[in-house]
């Protein structure tokens, strides 16, 4: 296969398998999780205000007292690796020009420099990341293949986009194709991973916040 | 599968529900929970990764609830959970976990790991595997009505050592009373001067209140242990007791975990709602003291701080009455590191402190309550709960520290004037 | 004349004096030394006895009371059987008698009711009555003052 031929097939039969691989996962995977339900909770409750559901969806956000001098790496990273996909991916002008075609809606994006430097944290932090699990007793012993395979399906994307832009290695058209393979390969494991926490945040969160909410307890 | 495995499996699906579900799935091994456990950060030991202490629940929950984790089983190619492992996890289940909470606080997806942990001793205790310090405890409370075998009588006999040295009457099946009293084997056994001070401030609020014959015990050792049934019939007792006395409100002692049963899983382990109020005895101080009801004289002047029980202020939302009422009595509070919702557990709660086993590890994981000590150097201890007094002592002997514990309702009780009762003529 | 009630009595400890009140401790826990007979709270009681003590001395058997204290604590959830329990008491008792006297604490009252709540523990255990420790306290107390009130 040449690679004009390799970069046809992973933008369009590629991209139809693992979107819709994608969707249905989540919806399935929604569903699975969720149909679940739980039981009502009779005790008297305790109003308190901002002791529920959706706040703890945006406060648990914040490191609670003492845990972020406890534990830098893990959120500063954390934070910086999150924070810099959501930028790439929603605000780097040819994504945009792709949801464009997905979804016929279009936003303005940032200067491709500022997405460049974006980038290469974003790498930094993965790798700092990477390294962190490697090393730190608890996190190593809690590792699974899972966390390495996830870490590589979340990695590749950022490192192989950023590496097509900048025209390394690889021939743009190849570079490109196998940017667009990672995408589809992390699409298409999402919903059957830990990556999945990045739709169950919200329930999780949520349930936490409103079990907790009833007693009055703001966490 | 044996029998009891088969039963602690059955069990173990019929708890699993969506919050497990979703919180299983958004577990990112980041490891941030175990910095938030005690049992974790005296020892560095990471099998105390609170998450980790879950491990066969989640492959349950894969095994049984994902379609995924059932294809899995169908090629063989998913690990059972087996009786061995499930006495392996005792340890970690019971021993060094006294469901203190701090862990669901951090977690940064949101799971609340010590709902997990309670719902895994539904299945630990099923199939056999929970530690035989806590079965006896529940054991003697079915049979017997507390968990350390107190009687009727010895309640009796407390009741008359109160009414002897303060000249108060203690009312036992009064109907009608505003509050009903609970009080735990513990403080009837090792802090008798609980009762005195309830009827002292009750006395000076000028409030009605009773015992009751039939369940004077608060604590619910089948919480402990992680057996709803037994959770059941011991908060039964309580709702009959209280029901048939037509109280308004319960209180629950100084004991955290006997609030966390009644107050908070009470009514949903008897599938109804209750008919009355439950309240911990803080936050009932807490209300007479907004009240205008607690007319103390005098102040402590040593330099006290105050440990937080986890399950009356991390889980029961109770953290600033105890601080208006030390404020009330005391010139000299401080305020320990970490104090209030994120404060460090005595290591000793959620029956761990009945598990000679693990008293080892107690003592490790007590070194992270001994750090906040040396770092605010009071010189006495206030607290809230008997099993915390005795752990905290416990812990400081060890550690040859002379640092006295006191309990707070105590200390309102000190500083109320001595109840102007005349006593009958001629005993 | 010795106390007729408690009121009386606890005015009375109260006018004691440091040294006082920890001989007189000594005296109401001797009674009851029998429910708990451990050597490191018998140490106590024979510190706690003598006029003159020093503080060092005095810090050596707190620490060993303390210990025999918390030890005999019942644990939660263990079957407890109340005549142990009236051990506790007893070092709880003998504890008041040795530790530093802060201000405004009563520590021979204190005692005394500790004393008092050993008895109520045997008295719990079924083989005893109710007690009338108080009406000997009060005795004890006031041979006591009658005593110390001979010497120069």
């Amino acid at each position: 296969m040449s690679e004009l031929q390799f970069l046809t097939w992973v933008r369009g039969p590629g991209l139809d398998l693992a979107i819709g691989i994608f969707l249905m996962g989540v919806l399935w995977r929604l569903f699975e999780i969720y149909s679940l339900g739980r039981k009502k909770d009779l005790a008297e409750p305790r109003s308190v205000a901002g002791a529920s559901g959706m706040s703890t969806v945006f406060r648990r956000s914040i490191p609670p007292a003492g845990m972020l001098k406890n534990s830098p790496v893990t959120y500063v990273a954390g934070y910086v690796f999150h924070v810099g996909l959501a930028i790439i991916v929603f605000f780097f002008a040819p994504h945009i020009k792709f949801f464009q075609s997905l979804l016929g809606v279009s936003w303005p994006g940032f200067p491709s420099q500022l997405i460049d430097f974006v980038a290469v944290l974003t790498i930094i932090a993965m790798l700092v990341l990477l390294f962190d699990r490697i090393t730190k007793p608890v996190k190593r012993y809690l590792s699974t293949f899972q966390d390495w395979f996830t870490w590589a399906l979340t990695f590749l994307p950022v490192l192989t986009g950023w590496m097509a832009v900048q025209h390394l290695l690889l021939p743009y058209t190849t570079m490109l194709a196998l940017h667009i393979l990672t995408v589809e390969l992390l699409l298409i494991f999402l919903p059957f991973t830990k990556l999945f926490h990045a739709f169950t945040v919200f329930g999780s969160r949520w349930y936490s916040g409103a079990v907790n909410g009833h007693k009055g307890v703001a966490v | 599968m044996s029998a009891s495995l088969e039963k602690g499996v059955r069990v173990l699906k019929e708890v699993i529900d969506a919050p497990i579900a979703s919180y299983f799935n958004s577990c990112v091994h980041c490891g941030l929970c175990a910095e938030a456990c005690l049992f974790y950060t005296e020892t560095g030991d990471p099998k105390y990764t609170p998450i980790h202490k879950l491990e066969p629940m989640r492959r349950l929950y894969e095994q049984e609830y994902t379609a995924l984790g059932r294809l899995k089983k169908l090629v063989g190619l998913s690990k059972a959970v087996t009786d061995a492992e499930l006495a392996e996890w005792q340890e970690l289940v019971y021993n060094s976990c006294t469901l203190c909470g701090r862990c669901s606080v951090v977690c940064p997806v949101g799971n609340d790991i010590v709902y997990m942990i309670r719902k895994f001793r539904e299945g630990m205790s099923a199939s056999g595997n929970a530690p035989e310090g806590i079965k006896g405890a529940a054991n003697r409370t079915i049979k017997i009505g507390s968990p350390m075998g107190v009687k009727l009588p010895a309640v009796r006999a407390q009741m008359r050592h109160v009414e002897e040295d303060f000249g108060l009457p203690i009312p036992m099946d009064a109907e009608g009373a505003e509050y009903l009293v609970m009080l735990s084997s513990m403080e009837i056994m090792n802090f008798p001067e609980y009762l005195g001070a309830i009827a002292k401030i009750m006395h000076q609020a000028g409030k009605t209140w009773t015992l009751c014959s039939t369940a004077f015990e608060a604590t619910n050792a089948g919480m402990q242990i992680g057996n709803s049934d037994l959770a059941r019939v011991i908060v039964s007792r309580i709702v009959e007791g209280a029901e048939k006395l037509k109280v308004k409100t319960v209180i629950s002692p100084e004991c955290g975990h006997a609030y966390t049963a009644l107050r908070w899983e009470g009514a949903n382990l008897m599938g109804r709602p209750f008919g009355f109020k439950v309240r911990h005895i803080i936050e009932v101080l807490g209300e007479f003291q907004e009240q205008g009801l607690l007319k103390t004289e005098g102040f402590e002047t040593d330099r006290l701080t105050f440990h937080d029980p986890c399950q009356l202020a991390r889980r029961g939302g109770v953290i600033k009455q105890q601080r208006n009422l030390m404020n009330m009595v005391a010139k000299n509070f401080v305020e320990m590191p970490d104090a209030g919702f994120m404060n460090w557990c005595c290591g000793g709660g959620g029956g761990a402190s009945a598990i000679e086993e693990g008293e080892e590890l107690r003592m490790e994981a007590f070194k992270k309550k001994k750090s906040q000590f040396d770092t605010v150097k009071p010189d006495r201890v206030v607290t809230a709960c008997a099993n915390c007094r005795i752990v905290m002592e416990e812990g400081l002997e060890h550690y040859k520290m002379n640092l006295p514990v006191v309990g707070l309702t105590e200390m309102i009780a000190d500083h109320l004037p001595n109840p102007v009762v005349t006593k009958p003529e001629g005993n | 004349m010795a106390s007729t009630n408690d009121k009386e009595f606890r005015e009375k400890l109260e006018s004691l004096s440091a040294s006082q009140q920890r001989q007189v401790a000594a005296l109401f826990v001797q009674r009851v030394f029998g429910l708990s007979n451990d050597v490191r709270i018998r140490a106590a009681l024979d510190v706690a006895m003598r006029p003159e003590i020093s503080d060092a001395e005095l810090a050596v058997v707190s620490q060993a009371a303390n210990a025999a204290k918390v030890e005999s604590y019942a644990q939660c959830g263990k079957d407890t059987d109340w005549n142990t329990q009236a051990g506790l008491f007893v070092a709880k008792a003998a504890v008041s008698c040795i530790n530093p006297i802060a201000e405004g604490k009563n520590l021979a009252w204190e005692a005394a009711m500790q004393v008092r709540v050993a008895r109520t523990c045997e008295a719990a255990s079924g083989d005893v009555k109710d007690h009338k420790e108080a009406e000997a306290q009060y005795a004890i107390l006031d041979d006591f003052l009658r005593k110390q009130g001979n010497r120069p």
